[in-house]
């Protein structure tokens, strides 16, 4: 699939919070690990809803986990 | 590959419509062409579906227990997506089938279609749209993962 506009550093913050899998953000967010698999590889841009709750998670404001970058596509 | 319940599920879908379609449809034909009529079409449908609903039902009985239904946003907006492309492969089927009725007043020569083969020809017409859909959700899923 075309990369998605929007970029992230879940796999940054997910370091940074122990090496958390992909599969306990999944279950604290409340999708599935493959859904948390694709936000991760920019392949799918996620609700707004999910990306407030992905920030929640590492405890960050969305815009320090979320970026638009139209021209990265 | 890393695949959703949802994804397995249409994997599922997939195999079980191929393989009902390529059993079924050679043989209802024939039966509509042989003018058979409707009780003989009647059973094969009914050993089809029920075959079918098995076939499903042991499929997602066993992805279910190796790995939950969790479903979420993504599942959703690809079955969505799916459905709204199938229903174009839907409407484009059905479409063509009523040009196909109303050209025989036009063409006589093409023959009158019974409402028995009418019927035949609007199930395939469905279950192609289905096929569709799940082709499209797999899509969806392959170029995202």
């Amino acid at each position: 699939m075309v990369a998605t506009a929007v970029r992230n550093n879940i796999r940054t913050l997910r370091f940074e919070h122990g090496e958390m899998t992909q599969q306990v953000l999944a279950e604290q967010v409340g999708v599935t690990r493959q859904t948390i698999v694709a936000i991760e590889k920019e392949k799918y841009s996620p609700s707004l809803e999910v990306a407030f709750r992905i920030a929640a998670v590492f405890g960050e404001p969305l815009d320090a986990v979320f970026s638009y970058e139209p021209d990265a596509r | 590959m890393n695949m959703s319940f949802s994804e397995k599920s249409a994997w599922g879908l997939l195999i079980g419509l191929v393989i009902m379609s390529w059993w079924y449809f050679p043989r209802a034909f024939a039966i509509v062409d042989a003018s058979d009529g409707p009780a003989a079409l009647g059973a094969i449908s009914v050993f089809c579906v029920i075959g079918l609903v098995i076939f499903e039902a042991v499929y997602h009985a066993v992805i279910a227990a190796r790995g939950g239904e969790e479903t979420d946003e993504r599942d959703q907006l690809f079955n969505l997506k799916a459905e709204r492309n199938a229903g174009f492969v839907l409407g484009i089927a059905l479409f063509t089938l009523v040009g196909r009725i109303l050209a025989t007043s036009a063409v006589p020569e093409l023959g009158a279609m019974t409402a028995l083969v009418i019927a035949v020809w609007i199930l395939f017409a469905i279950t192609v749209s289905e096929i569709s859909k799940v082709l499209w959700q797999i899509w969806y899923y392959r170029i995202s993962s």
